[in-house]
């Protein structure tokens, strides 16, 4: 037993992890009913849990309207900023330069969210050059939705995204989402440093990432929950039980997703460091 | 396995191989050792073989697989007699009962029956009458479906499991509308969505259960444990509200 499953069966919060959040969102959403979709009611649950901190997008922003959306999700950082970072969602459809512009030096947001099923554009379209671009000069990095079999965001157009910008890091939405589709990540995961795979969905187990750890290279592997869309216990608790070393679990839960969220703290020390050079 | 935490029964789980996911073998040994690994006491188990090749033959081998193991209590799967496959209804519930079955297990999509319909109809009256409860998935109803059945036999327990995150529209009317259908936690997966059928309809319409093995037990214990709930109705949830439910076939009987 590990002192999170220790924590659980008393049912108090665990503390001896910092737990990070890759993959969240808040908000309703127009094909079912979520209880409690806004920022408090999951703040309470991270606190229930012992959750830190979560990254996300706001239903509005990846549903249907990116300016709109993207502000909403900057109120959802602003509702409690030292537990949550915004990720800039970018709609090919939508003026992707002027969100970039808008927000691409607001510290609420962290990252960069792509939706391509959602948006019915192709991740290797033309039109998320700007992001690339951004995701590569600054070091941000960039979650996308995958899904194995979809015409829009399947993992070899992840590979090929990787090729192209290979100093770009692009999170693996649910890492390929199906038992078929995590076989598939792994396989880009272990050929492109670049690629993390995020482990949220309805179909991941946690033997399936234990596997997923064990086949590609530590920190490639991070815990998401897409909550409030699914309810953060549930992604959580695979990673709980899962056969994992305790440095491999406090990876995966949060240290590598803590690092990936430094870029704006690297990028200022090294426009530092040039003003100081003779 | 040493823990304190409330006793788990899993409404939900399934022994046997399945043909497109890795879950190995699907054997008694193995069933036991997820148990324990999740801190699960009983469970009531279905057979593979019942669901995705023969009911009668699944049905017969999984009282012998289970027989000795007093943590796994077995659950048939229904046909409607139409065809005669698992006999009467008469002669199937009671082999069942002459077996120590303690619920049964529909698929209707997978088997190709209409649920409500009149075909199922005597062998729904059979099983309310032996007052074994009905399982079901999500994916093999619907939920106008869940409903007539319930209305049509009040005396018949239905625990749907399966939910996923996007019926509450669906589940709420449902609830509302009848007393004898009950929810199970397999993949019962809205934000928040326990906290709220809890609140709205009481404790008692919610029953622990995996989806073992092909769902993660990890799912259901860390929903129902880090759960806003407090300890009685987790209690009630992890195990209480399942012993109620068999009870009603012990009196039955």
């Amino acid at each position: 037993m590990n002192p999170l499953t220790s924590a659980l069966w008393e049912r108090r919060p665990q503390h001896s992890l910092r737990i990070v959040d890759a993959h969240a969102h808040a908000g309703p959403y127009s094909l079912f009913f979520i209880p409690e979709a806004g920022p408090a009611a999951m703040v309470r649950v991270m606190d229930r849990c012992g959750v830190s901190h979560a990254v996300l997008s706001s239903h509005l922003a990846i549903q249907l309207d990116a300016a709109a959306g993207n502000a909403a999700t900057a109120a959802v950082v602003e509702h409690a900023p030292d537990r949550f970072t915004g990720y800039l969602t970018v709609n090919p459809w939508q003026d992707p330069v002027g969100e970039l512009e808008k927000w691409g030096d607001d510290p609420r947001f962290g990252g960069v969210k792509l939706h391509p099923d959602l948006h019915l554009y192709p991740l290797t379209g033309r039109r998320y050059a700007p992001v690339w671009e951004f995701a590569q000069r600054t070091g941000c990095p960039v979650l996308t939705h995958t899904y194995e079999g979809s015409a829009y965001n399947d993992l070899p157009m992840v590979e090929e995204t990787a090729i192209r910008h290979p100093e770009a890091v692009i999170l693996a939405g649910h890492a390929g989402a199906t038992p078929l589709g995590f076989d598939a990540a792994i396989e880009v995961a272990q050929r492109r440093p670049g690629v993390v795979l995020e482990v949220c969905g309805s179909y991941n187990t946690g033997a399936d990432l234990a596997r997923m750890v064990r086949e590609v290279r530590p920190g490639q592997v991070v815990f998401g929950s897409d909550f409030p869309f699914i309810d953060l216990r549930m992604s959580l608790g695979r990673v709980l039980f899962s056969d994992l070393s305790d440095d491999a679990r406090a990876a995966v839960l949060g240290g590598t997703m803590t690092d990936l969220l430094q870029w704006r703290d690297s990028a200022q020390q090294a426009r530092s460091s040039q003003v100081v050079a003779p | 396995m040493t823990r304190r935490g409330p006793v788990l029964i899993d409404a939900d789980a399934m022994l046997g191989r399945h043909p497109a996911r890795d879950v190995g073998a699907g054997g008694v040994a193995e069933a036991l050792a997820s148990m324990d690994r999740f801190g699960i006491s009983e469970a009531l188990v279905g057979h593979t073989l019942s669901w995705l090749h023969d009911p009668h033959t699944g049905n017969r081998a999984l009282l012998e697989l289970v027989a000795g193991q007093p943590r796994l209590l077995p659950c048939w799967v229904m046909l409607p007699d139409t065809c005669a496959e698992t006999g009467t209804s008469a002669e199937f519930v009671s082999a069942a009962l002459a077996g120590g079955v303690r619920a049964v297990r529909a698929y209707p999509v997978d088997h190709g029956y209409d649920l409500a319909g009149v075909d199922a109809t005597p062998v729904l009256e059979a099983i309310a009458r032996a007052g074994l409860p009905l399982l079901l998935d999500a994916a093999q109803t619907t939920w106008p479906q869940v409903e007539a059945v319930a209305v049509a036999h009040p005396h018949l327990t239905v625990v749907v499991g399966g939910l996923g995150y996007r019926v509450l529209r669906q589940v709420a009317g449902v609830l509302a509308r009848t007393d004898n259908v009950h929810l199970g936690l397999a993949n019962l997966s809205s934000h928040c969505g326990l906290e709220w059928l809890v609140e709205r309809f009481g404790e008692q319409r919610l029953v622990f259960g995996t989806g073992a093995p092909t769902r993660d037990p990890a799912e259901a214990v860390t929903r129902l444990l880090w759960s806003e709930l407090d300890d009685g109705a987790v209690s009630a949830i992890g195990g209480g509200n399942l012993r109620s439910l068999l009870r009603k076939k012990a009196r039955a009987a």
